[in-house]
């Protein structure tokens, strides 16, 4: 075709989409047209980048985030099985390493009322929102402050679960044969506050916390009983295994995690507008019942209530109250060769969440703030996420930590505080 | 009127439904609601989405929805499996929705492995970035309304319809057009309170599948900005015989494949 001619026809062209907007069939894929949707890839490939507001003076360098991902994604269902697969390569300039990180390697199958799901893989459950009370699966909190995406919050673990569905109750049972801790702060990207050191530390080579033996009697346990009723959501809890952050310490003064035991209960029902939900935890520190030990946490009681409704159209407000319960306090302070670094016998916190969709959800302005009054401490997260197309997505962030002791949780991080930008291309 | 009407319809030997024109609003909307999201005692539908913004920019959707009627005209269930685009891949949308109360929704973000529950009153927002709305793909009760037969028409009744409770909704009124054949509304507009239209939902397909006479192509029109987002049906079916525990959390973490496949015939 001459160019001149194509020029002529565009304009017809145009008007032929504009009265069916189906007659471009360009989606990409054939899936509408192919019943058999075989394998599909998808993913994305994402540049972000954060610095420190100021210097850490414990840390040499200023920037908090360097990555350049590729996340492939895909699911493959030979007969009655689900194989899917999540894994993200690329490199980290922070850390200065390669990134090869499999998030989902699992097998799923369904056999009557039981649902199964073995190998490694990212859960979920409880109630709160950015608290985790009976929700005692990994967490990257290094990920979270330094501003990756909220699904990083979320760390991956080889685990066997299998879900029972029934009329009576519903029973979620979770077994990971070898313990999986949180991704703890150890001083590579972010100092922390070690009391033997009496302040902030970011020790080289980065801090190693003592695991627990692999060994299956030091696996995991978690079970949910859970249920619906007429919109409300209840749920029991209970959980065999350790502390996922290493708040222990061995004889010889190596950080640890201390066995525990945890047994929960929530409710999540509509309220009025919006949502209610409640959730309590019961934190039995195994070895240390009496709380005299001051190398291994006390028992705890958590408990969280929080409330979340849609204020205006697409603005959401969300607040929780959170309640961090050390139980024996006083045998800890008594015993403690740092009674001035041991947490109060209350710590309180309360959350709110602001989420304000716009263009048709195409900017989320977002900020998240955690304020503790016992703690006299705040963890501030404001982002603002431009989704351009269904491809290109903006994030702009910051995480701002403050207070004024130096070992409280969210101050130790007040010369981590940081900002940062994403840029993601999904495929 | 009515005789009137009746007479002219003989003469013309009209299709009898024109015979019987109905004057009560109520049971028009009572029948639109039911030709709109009853069919059959269940359903299923895939569903795209080109969402087009006021300068032109494309954005795609893609899902399968699955439906139950608890009771005809009463409660019903929903659920909502995306394929495309693929950061809302397996994301999936499940809707409990009561006449009586208020829908209880979920939403299941496969990334972090979490059910999200969905406030109530996030109705009127827009549903995965498109014109339309989350009341729009699973029904306004016709019960939050008033309803007004304001013309019947060869092909059409033209009724008006105000909110009862204003506070909750961003229209002061619509006005819908509802096919007397199929009694499936044609047209919507919605206008704000200075009187003016700024939305349009237009049904620009229909077609019958088991019996029942389906939307096939519909658009929704944002007058004020220049955006618009097309929908597409297809391979519909009803009566599959879902059953209720389809519809429960079960569906979000394991989507039932069984029940999503395309059908066969």
């Amino acid at each position: 075709m001459k160019p001149w001619l194509a020029l002529l026809l565009l304009p017809c062209l145009a008007v032929a989409q504009e009265d069916d907007p189906w007659a471009d069939e360009d989606w990409g894929d054939d899936e509408w047209a192919d019943e058999d949707q075989g394998m599909v890839w998808s993913g994305f490939v994402e540049g972000a980048l954060g610095t420190r507001f100021s210097e850490d003076p414990l840390v040499n360098q200023r920037e908090t985030l360097g990555d350049l991902r590729a996340r492939i994604e895909t699911e493959w269902q030979p007969e009655n099985l689900t194989v899917g697969l999540k894994a993200d390569v690329g490199y980290d300039a922070v850390e200065s390493e390669w990134i090869g990180e499999l998030r989902d390697l699992s097998v799923s199958f369904s056999r009557g009322k039981l649902d199964a799901k073995v190998g490694r893989q990212v859960q979920t459950w409880g109630t709160g929102d950015l608290l985790f009370l009976n929700d005692l699966f990994p967490k990257d909190f290094v990920s979270f402050f330094a501003g990756r995406d909220d699904e990083y919050l979320k760390a991956p673990g080889d685990a066997v679960r299998a879900t029972w569905y029934n009329d009576t109750v519903n029973a979620d049972f979770v077994w990971t044969p070898i313990f999986e801790p949180d991704v703890y702060l150890n001083g590579e990207r972010f100092s922390f506050f070690f009391p033997l050191a009496g302040g902030n530390v970011a020790p080289e080579p980065p801090l190693r916390a003592e695991c627990p033996d692999k060994d299956f009697s030091n696996g995991e346990f978690a079970l949910r009983l859970f249920k619906t009723v007429r919109g409300r959501e209840y749920a029991f809890y209970a959980y065999r295994g350790f502390f996922k952050q290493p708040s222990a310490l061995t004889p010889d003064l190596r950080p640890t995690f201390a066995p525990l035991n945890a047994y929960g209960a929530s409710l999540r029902r509509p309220a009025g507008p919006g949502l209610f939900n409640a959730e309590a935890s019961y934190y039995d520190s195994r070895d240390d019942r009496s709380g005299t030990d001051p190398f291994t946490p006390n028992d705890q009681l958590r408990l969280l209530a929080g409330y979340e409704w849609e204020a205006k159209p697409s603005f959401t407000v969300g607040f929780q109250y959170y309640l961090e319960w050390t139980l024996d306090h006083d045998d800890l302070i008594a015993n403690s060769p740092f009674p001035e670094f041991e947490p109060d016998e209350r710590r309180h916190v309360l959350t709110n969440r602001l989420t304000y969709r716009t263009g048709r959800d195409r900017y989320t302005w977002s900020m998240f703030t955690f304020l503790s009054p016992s703690d006299r401490d705040f963890y501030i997260r404001p982002s603002l996420t431009w989704r351009y197309s269904d491809e290109w997505t903006f994030t702009a962030g910051a995480n701002l930590f403050g207070g004024d002791e130096p070992q409280t949780f969210f101050n130790q991080l007040a010369d981590a505080s940081n900002i940062y930008l994403r840029v993601r291309f999904n495929y | 009127m009515r005789t009137l009407l009746t007479v002219t319809s003989l003469i013309l030997a009209l299709p009898s439904f024109a015979a019987d024109a109905l004057t009560d609003a109520d049971e028009i909307v009572t029948n639109a609601n039911l030709a709109s999201y009853y069919a059959g005692a269940d359903g299923r539908s895939e569903v795209r989405m080109i969402i087009t913004d006021s300068q032109g920019r494309q954005q795609r959707r893609q899902f399968t929805v699955l439906r139950r009627n608890v009771e005809e005209a009463g409660d019903q269930q929903f659920l909502v499996v995306f394929s495309q685009p693929s950061d809302v891949r397996n994301t999936v949308f499940l809707v409990d929705k009561h006449l009586e109360r208020d829908d209880d929704r979920w939403l299941y973000l496969p990334g972090l492995d979490l059910v999200k529950r969905i406030s109530a009153g996030d109705k009127r927002t827009s549903f995965v970035g498109a014109h339309y709305f989350y009341e729009d793909v699973s029904g306004r009760r016709p019960s939050d309304d008033e309803h007004v037969l304001v013309e019947t028409t060869d092909d059409y009744y033209v009724l008006d319809h105000t909110p009862k409770d204003a506070g909750t909704v961003e229209f002061a009124s619509y006005t819908t057009w509802v096919d007397r054949q199929t009694f499936l509304p044609m047209k919507i507009e919605y206008r704000n309170a200075a009187g003016d239209v700024y939305r349009r939902v237009e049904v620009t397909g229909v077609e019958e599948f088991d019996g029942h006479p389906t939307v096939t192509t519909s658009r929704v029109s944002d007058l004020q900005t220049g955006g618009k987002t097309d929908m597409q049906f297809r391979f519909i079916k009803y009566d599959v015989g879902l059953p209720e525990d389809v519809f429960t959390e079960r569906s979000l973490r394991s989507p039932p494949r069984e029940w999503l496949a395309r059908p066969k015939d």
